[in-house]
């Protein structure tokens, strides 16, 4: 009688899967205008920058040698240049790199 | 029924979001002052109540009156303003432009910096870019006017004046005159008209 | 001095408040109605209006608070959306069987779940069984305008109803649309001061809403239903004189538009009036004899009207923008009423619904183009084909 097409396919009572680690669904890279650039031989690996993120993207990695950025979901807010303890850490504009380019289609 | 030119301004939430709105709503007043039929209005999903998130104003001008006023979108967008240059990356901004679009830049940099993070530069006919940030020296700020609410500060007293000079020049949508009417900081807006770089393509 | 500005529904709703000199406010924030909160509060801010800005906790509160106020004989005005204006529902009988003239602001939004700001009509019309009375508005100074003859109607000493002045979230409350805010002295002369012989007062102490017997329930149910009786006249007497005032002449309860000589009719309320009667245009060009029936009022809902304007086509497309699920066509809550008016109709027009805009989204001009062809097709047939079509959902 009545056919969803493609596009507007929805879910079950509108549910969706929930997050557990990361939200796919809201990508937060495309808010940066300035990104953090790490100067590794400062860094002390005191995790400030870890400690103090909003949105987790500093990370120490499996190796527990180093921290690592997650340029998906960054917001570069740059809270973590304004807390790291060393100087390691400093402010590039986004447009300076070529990586991270995210461009989403829709906002959400 | 003629065509409907729709302008999509993409700008930062909340730190640019007067300044994203001042764009749109100094073309709708400007084309309305040249007796244009014109629509200005904010996207309803984007929330920009969140700091730096990509948010979009738009703005519709036509020479008879606009049919399909209750839109949620520009599909065709013919210009695209961004005021936070790294949205260029982040966005796909040329979505749905037909051929021969204009894409305007708050940037320092050059047009050929910008062209590198815009796969789809085949639609484009010219991307201008202007210093906004540099010729008007300040960004206004103003929350008043958000969520279809009246703003209470003046309209084009920061980087919008110097962006809508930018695109008066390159587009002719409307006259810089009309805009000279409409916006406060006048000095910027002829800065942005003059040292606006427009870059032809295609 | 009137004057003309380009402000969006809500601004436009809290310019008619300041114009209409209301007393007591009551606010909570719910997209998208907030807007006309936030506009408010500036204009109590600054000097502007002289009012009461009180923060309900929850739009429970808020009906509350301008029931008290208005009990206490004091311009009230408040507003939500959505699951905003369910939550308060507990409050919205008694204030109407107070007989107090509350005006209530609605711009619509969906129901959750989920959470979807679009608009949709149900949030207003679940309540319309209250006892208020409701109209839509098509565009921001339709908008202005129903707050100014809302209060002039709910607030005649014949009437004393309390008043929904709805329009949809979104498309009327944020797209800025052309005002002329008028003179305040001609608000002055369609309005006069709210009279209330029945408030709240030390030296006539009365109480509001004691116990009673059922075998005294009915007695009061039919006064509550004899109120809204009334409603017509007076409403037909406020809108000539806003006419006389202002110059802009509306027709009480249904607009009709390119009817006369017209075989089909599309009957629709709201917003996407806007667009239907860019649609309507455009087919009569093509030769399409269609017309629209724009209803302005839903409560108290027009039946000799509806009936006068439907009769004079041969099949209507009934336009929903809010859902009765179960009800008897399994779509939306229009088709009842307007079926209850052609009932007794000598020559009944077929009658067809339309699920369009549901959940917020967008009508278009193809999708009038496509009610007209269904339209033709049932006359064409003697029967319509189906009650219910959904727009962007039907298998042609």
């Amino acid at each position: 009688m009545y056919l969803i097409p493609e596009h507007k396919q929805v879910p079950f009572a509108g549910c969706t899967t929930a997050p557990v680690s990361e939200q796919r669904m809201m990508i937060t890279g495309n808010w940066r205008t300035y990104r953090p650039v790490i100067n590794r031989e400062e860094c002390n690996l005191c995790l400030s920058c870890v400690a103090y993120c909003p949105d987790a993207c500093w990370q120490l990695n499996e190796a527990g040698d180093e921290v690592v950025w997650n340029a998906e979901y960054c917001k570069g807010c740059l809270i973590c240049v304004n807390e790291c303890t060393h100087g390691a850490l400093s402010k590039a504009h986004e447009l300076d790199f070529e990586d991270g380019v995210v461009r989403l289609d829709k906002p959400f | 029924m003629s065509k409907v030119h729709e302008i999509t301004v993409w700008t930062s939430g909340v730190v640019k979001d007067k300044e994203g709105r001042d764009v749109a709503n100094g073309l709708a007043l400007a084309g309305s002052k040249e007796g244009k039929f014109v629509q200005a209005f904010d996207n309803y999903v984007d929330l920009p109540d969140r700091v730096n998130v990509p948010v979009r104003k738009y703005a519709r001008i036509s020479d008879t009156e606009i049919e399909m006023r209750y839109e949620y979108e520009n599909h065709q967008p013919e210009v695209v303003v961004l005021v936070t240059d790294a949205i260029v990356k982040g966005m796909n901004v040329l979505r749905g432009m037909q051929k021969g679009g204009v894409l305007v830049v708050n940037t320092p940099r050059k047009p050929e910096q910008i062209l590198k993070f815009v796969p789809n530069k085949d639609v484009l006919k010219a991307v201008v870019c202007v210093d906004a940030d540099g010729i008007a020296g300040l960004r206004t700020v103003d929350f008043s006017g958000s969520e279809g609410g009246i703003d209470t500060t003046k309209l084009g007293a920061g980087v919008a004046a110097p962006l809508l000079g930018a695109l008066a020049k390159a587009t002719g949508l409307v006259k810089l005159e009309s805009l000279e009417q409409v916006v406060a900081n006048k000095a910027a807006l002829k800065g942005g008209y003059e040292q606006a770089v427009i870059h032809k393509l295609n | 001095m009137a004057k003309e500005v380009m402000i969006s529904g809500c601004a436009a709703s809290a310019q008619a408040a300041k114009a209409a000199k209301v007393e007591v406010i009551c606010s909570y924030p719910i997209r998208p109605y907030t807007a006309v909160m936030m506009e408010l509060a500036k204009l109590v801010a600054n000097g502007e209006l002289d009012a009461e800005f009180i923060h309900g906790e929850g739009e429970h509160a808020q009906l509350s608070v301008v029931y008290g106020a208005s009990a206490c004989g004091a311009r009230t005005f408040t507003g939500s959306s959505g699951v905003g204006v369910t939550y308060a529902y507990e409050v919205y009988s008694p204030i109407a069987g107070a007989r107090l003239p509350v005006q209530m602001m609605i711009a619509d939004r969906t129901l959750d779940p989920p959470g979807d700001f679009g608009s949709e009509h149900t949030d207003a019309f679940c309540v319309r069984d209250m006892g208020w009375i409701m109209g839509w508005a098509e565009e921001p100074q339709e908008a202005f305008d129903n707050h100014l003859i809302n209060y002039r109607v709910g607030e005649d000493p014949r009437i004393y109803l309390p008043q929904f002045v709805c329009q949809d979230g979104y498309f009327v409350s944020h797209i800025p649309g052309k005002v002329v805010l008028p003179d305040q002295s001609q608000v002055d002369e369609f309005l006069p001061p709210l009279k209330m012989d029945h408030r709240l007062d030390p030296k006539k102490p009365i109480s509001h809403g004691p116990q009673i017997r059922p075998d005294q329930g009915d007695a009061l149910e039919l006064a509550r239903a004899m109120a809204m009786n009334e409603v017509p006249k007076v409403a037909k007497e406020a809108i000539d004189d806003f006419a006389r005032i202002f110059g802009r002449k509306y027709s009480p309860f249904v607009e009709e538009y390119m009817l006369d000589d017209a075989d089909l009719a599309i009957f629709i309320q709201g917003a996407h009036a806007a667009t239907a009667r860019a649609a309507i245009q455009k087919l009569r060009k093509q030769g399409v004899k269609i017309g629209m029936a724009k209803l302005r009022f839903v409560r108290p809902w027009p039946t000799e009207a509806v009936a006068e304007a439907l009769s004079k086509v041969k099949a209507v497309a009934v336009v929903e923008t809010q859902t009765s699920y179960g009800g008897a066509t399994r779509g939306g809550g229009l088709m009842f009423e307007v079926c209850t008016s052609l009932y007794d109709v000598p020559k009944r027009p077929l009658v067809t619904s339309f699920m369009a805009g549901l959940g917020g989204e967008v009508v278009k001009v193809e999708d009038f183009e496509y009610m007209a062809k269904h339209l033709t097709k049932a006359i064409q047939d003697g029967k319509v084909c189906k009650k219910v079509h959904w727009i962007g959902f039907e298998p042609d």
